[in-house]
């Protein structure tokens, strides 16, 4: 679509047009810098909105772990405009209304959403406007969420995966923030104090830190209208961003945890250093993962749970700003050794850097990214949660130019970082060993 | 409405099935949802895993091709499948690009009609299904769900649930040859297909005719459910797994209620209003106000194969607040019911019930996951758009009648954790 047209389109002074690729139009309102995306389905009688704070677990430090999830639920709260007193919350106004409510906050970022009828577009709209900078975050309201947190902690806690999870990056990291998960530790969820959590708001919610994206069924117009009406009255922050300058210094050499607790559960993990999303790699690295744990014909399912020797095989490339981890998972079948795994796990790891993937394994790889390029764009919460994780790691368009690059990697590429990242070097193995209920 | 649901046709297809098709503006994309007769309620409980066993085993090779053969067949056209098997029902599910659609009944057809079940996969199957309840063994929700069962209904109730030892005994005794008499009662006899996204009506239908017009007559009627002859009364037990930081707890009790009875869309109300999201009764006081939860939430349950089923609440809590959070539990579930049910809050419950639903409808997959419901359910179709006026009908006095039904002094607790 040609720029002029978009802009005698939307017609809104003081929000420029910026790009349109893949029907995603971006703008940003010039006042503060806030970054727009919209994705019109005019027909559509849902609209999703979400807006996406480019601050996450990756911005705490000890003593504070936890705290961007912490804040998270506080920010439901209240806000100047939008609390109890005034019986204006998110959940009276729209979730009584039918929309679907909730945030979520992860390594690279945090964002808060609604999926709601159309006409309900504004109200969502000036909700999230008004707590962006005007959100209470009391004492009060930290010592009465705080056991609600800690409960949420308590329910991971229970799962095994997740607990050994927590613990492989804990080891596999040592200086990077990384290295505690995004629900932090129980201690630091207990005992971190409210100022700590204000200045935590204060230094990252911010319009030139954010993006508030909108999908369905809105006029393109009015919605620009509310942004700029809602958001606009956030001035531009003077302070920079605090940075994140701690870099992950080199491993050297495999590093080993184990978990013991009561339980039949028991679970090997490998988890290896990858680097950043943005890398070169990266592409090549997500379609590795497809080609190991992906569906039944994928090595891990055919090498364990197809033998019964696995009641489950997953391995994640983690996409994150930062250099992540690829991590390997599976669980065992009652009377399977956790040594007996490792040693299969890391044959077939040594296998697709020593001989490669076929042409058929990479081409069913291909497949499923299509089916995934596809589910992204099915209703509006799915097309603004795929678009807010790109946000997280770079900017959206990645959401576009990530599955051509998929598209271009070829069975060498693949083999050349199994080669170069699946390494004994640059790996942490974990076991969660059941013992005795 | 949505637009997608002004497009939704139905037809019937092989001999008495009923066929949902919804084109929507999903791109690239079909979903299918669909079901025959055959469950675990077909058969004596000791045989009741053969089901589940026979799902997890129909794409592990057919007469015709091994299950390398079927499975890298489906994966290099990004065709994924999968079966389940509860109730009346072997379900099966799907999601393909648009030019495969045929590609991928077919292979269900096949799967369903031409399992060979061999030993070695089914020796597989086994034990993974073996290690999969000695996990349940130690998860702390599924121990809750289960003894609540078993409390709740007589030991010959579909929605009874035998003890975990009974079900791997019944795994370990299940045979090739149990699993191939079980598919034989695999075909047509109560086929609901609902397919949904990037598809026309014409090509759909053609498409299942084609394939699924092959298959045998299968089982063509479901048993007759008696009701729960067990009496509620009101227990309370505690399952100890050792090293576990969270409590589940589920409250409930069994309901002389069906998805067919005239009060069925009141109790949901009454349900929701009760605990069905943030704004509920149970989260505003248990956790927002004390701050005693990360979740607690009311549901129905075990209706869904026609049956009697359940009411109950779920909650998680800290084992060290374990004693005051039940007592809480308990005092706002009764407060609830002596003074919630107002004309205020079932305004709000029931626009915001009406609201969800249109908001779950705006997916593909729940689209087809919905039309698949309204047929298994045996409704029409016009169910599915008459829905948010049936809630939006519910009165006060409605509300109190599904609110009558609930004997809350015989709500039966369960505990599992660290206690």
């Amino acid at each position: 679509m040609a720029r002029t047209e978009t802009l005698s389109k939307a017609g809104v002074p003081g929000i420029t047009f910026v790009r349109e690729l893949g029907g995603i139009q971006e703008y940003r309102l010039e006042k503060n810098g806030l970054q727009i995306l919209l994705i019109p389905d005019p027909a559509s009688p849902v609209a999703g909105v979400m807006v996406t704070y480019r601050v996450g677990s990756r911005n705490e430090a000890i003593g504070h772990t936890g705290a961007t999830h912490l804040l998270e639920h506080l920010m439901f709260k209240g806000s100047k405009h939008f609390n109890k007193k005034n019986k204006r919350t998110t959940f009276e106004l729209l979730e009584n209304k039918g929309a679907r409510v909730n945030a979520t906050t992860w390594f690279d970022r945090t964002n808060y959403y609604e999926v709601l009828p159309r006409e309900h577009v504004a109200v969502a709209l000036a909700l999230e406007a008004d707590r962006m900078q005007n959100a209470f975050i009391t004492e009060a309201d930290r010592a009465s969420e705080m056991p609600i947190v800690r409960n949420e902690f308590e329910i991971g806690e229970n799962n095994p995966s997740e607990a050994l999870d927590k613990q492989l990056w804990a080891i596999a990291y040592q200086a990077h923030p990384y290295h505690h998960s995004v629900i932090g530790w129980r201690s630091d969820i207990e005992q971190v104090s409210i100022e700590r959590l204000q200045q935590f708001y204060k230094d990252f919610y911010r319009p030139d830190n954010a993006t508030v994206s909108v999908a369905g069924g809105f006029d393109t117009k009015e919605v620009l209208t509310h942004i700029k009406k809602s958001f606009g009255v956030h001035a531009r922050p003077k302070a920079p961003l605090p940075p994140v300058y701690t870099t992950e210094p080199k491993q050297e050499g495999e590093r080993r945890v184990v978990v013991r607790r009561a339980g039949h559960t028991n679970v090997v993990a490998i988890a290896h250093k990858i680097p950043e999303a943005t890398h070169a790699d990266m592409p090549a690295l997500l379609l590795l993962s497809l080609v190991l744990s992906e569906g039944k014909t994928s090595r891990l399912f055919r090498a364990f749970a197809d033998t019964s020797k696995a009641t489950d095989v997953t391995a994640v490339c983690y996409q994150l700003r930062d250099p992540g981890l690829f991590t390997s998972f599976v669980t065992l079948a009652p009377q399977v050794s956790h040594d007996s795994v490792e040693k299969g796990l890391k044959e077939i790891f040594s296998d697709v850097a020593g001989r490669g993937v076929t042409a058929a394994e990479l081409g069913r790889a291909k497949q499923s990214v299509r089916s995934h390029v596809a589910s992204r764009r099915d209703g509006p919460f799915a097309l603004l949660y795929n678009l807010n994780e790109e946000i997280a790691v770079s900017d959206w368009t990645r959401f576009l130019t990530f599955p051509e690059a998929l598209a271009k990697v070829t069975p060498r590429e693949v083999q050349a970082v199994a080669k170069k990242y699946l390494v004994e070097d640059q790996s942490t193995v974990g076991h969660f060993i059941g013992t005795a209920l | 409405m949505t637009n997608d649901l002004l497009t939704v046709e139905e037809c019937a297809v092989c001999d008495g099935g009923r066929l949902f098709v919804a084109p929507t503006s999903a791109r690239d994309l079909v979903a299918l949802e669909g079901s025959v007769h055959g469950g675990p309620n077909m058969l004596p409980a000791e045989h009741d895993v053969l089901p589940a066993l026979a799902a997890a085993l129909l794409d592990a090779g057919t007469l015709k091709r091994s299950k390398a053969a079927i499975r890298e067949a489906l994966a290099a056209r990004g065709i994924t499948i999968g079966f389940a098997a509860s109730g009346d029902r072997t379900y099966f599910s799907g999601q393909c690009f648009p030019e495969d659609l045929e590609a991928l009944l077919a292979a269900l057809c096949e799967c369903l009609s031409g399992a060979a079940f061999p030993e070695g996969e089914v020796a597989n199957v086994k034990a993974l299904s073996l290690g999969s309840l000695a996990e349940e063994k130690s998860d702390t929700r599924a121990q809750a769900e289960r003894a609540l069962a078993a409390h709740l209904y007589d030991p010959t109730h579909v929605n009874y649930a035998r003890p975990v030892q009974d079900e791997e005994r019944s795994v370990r005794l299940a045979t090739r040859t149990d699993l191939l008499e079980f598919k034989k009662g695999l075909g047509v006899g109560g086929l609901v297909i609902a397919i949904a996204g990037d598809v026309t009506s014409a090509s759909a239908r053609a498409a299942v005719e084609k394939t699924f017009g092959k298959l045998g007559k299968g089982t063509t009627s479901v048993p007759v459910k008696h009701s729960n002859t067990k009496l509620p009364t009101a227990g309370e037990s505690v399952i100890s797994i050792a090293d576990k930081a969270n409590v589940d707890v589920l409250l409930g009790v069994a309901l002389p209620l069906t998805m067919y009875d005239e009060r069925y869309h009141a109790m949901k109300v009454l349900v929701e209003m009760l605990g069905g999201g943030f704004t509920s009764h149970l989260m505003q006081t248990i956790r927002e106000r004390d701050g005693l939860t990360y979740g607690v939430y009311a549901r129905l349950a075990g209706l869904e194969s026609g049956a009697d089923g359940s009411f109950k609440i779920w909650a998680s809590f800290s084992p060290g607040r374990y004693a005051e959070s039940v007592a809480k539990l308990r005092e706002e579930v009764a407060r609830f019911f002596a003074r919630g049910l107002t004309p205020t809050a079932l305004t709000l419950s029931k626009e915001r019930m009406a609201g969800l639903y249109l908001v779950s409808l705006s997916t593909t997959q729940n689209l087809a996951s919905a039309l698949h419901s309204v047929g298994v359910q045996g409704r029409e179709l016009a169910y599915l758009t008459a829905y948010p006026d049936l809630i939006r009908a519910v009165s006060i006095a409605d509300l109190k009648r599904a609110a009558a039904m609930i004997p809350l002094d015989k709500l039966s607790l369960v505990a599992a954790g660290t206690l």
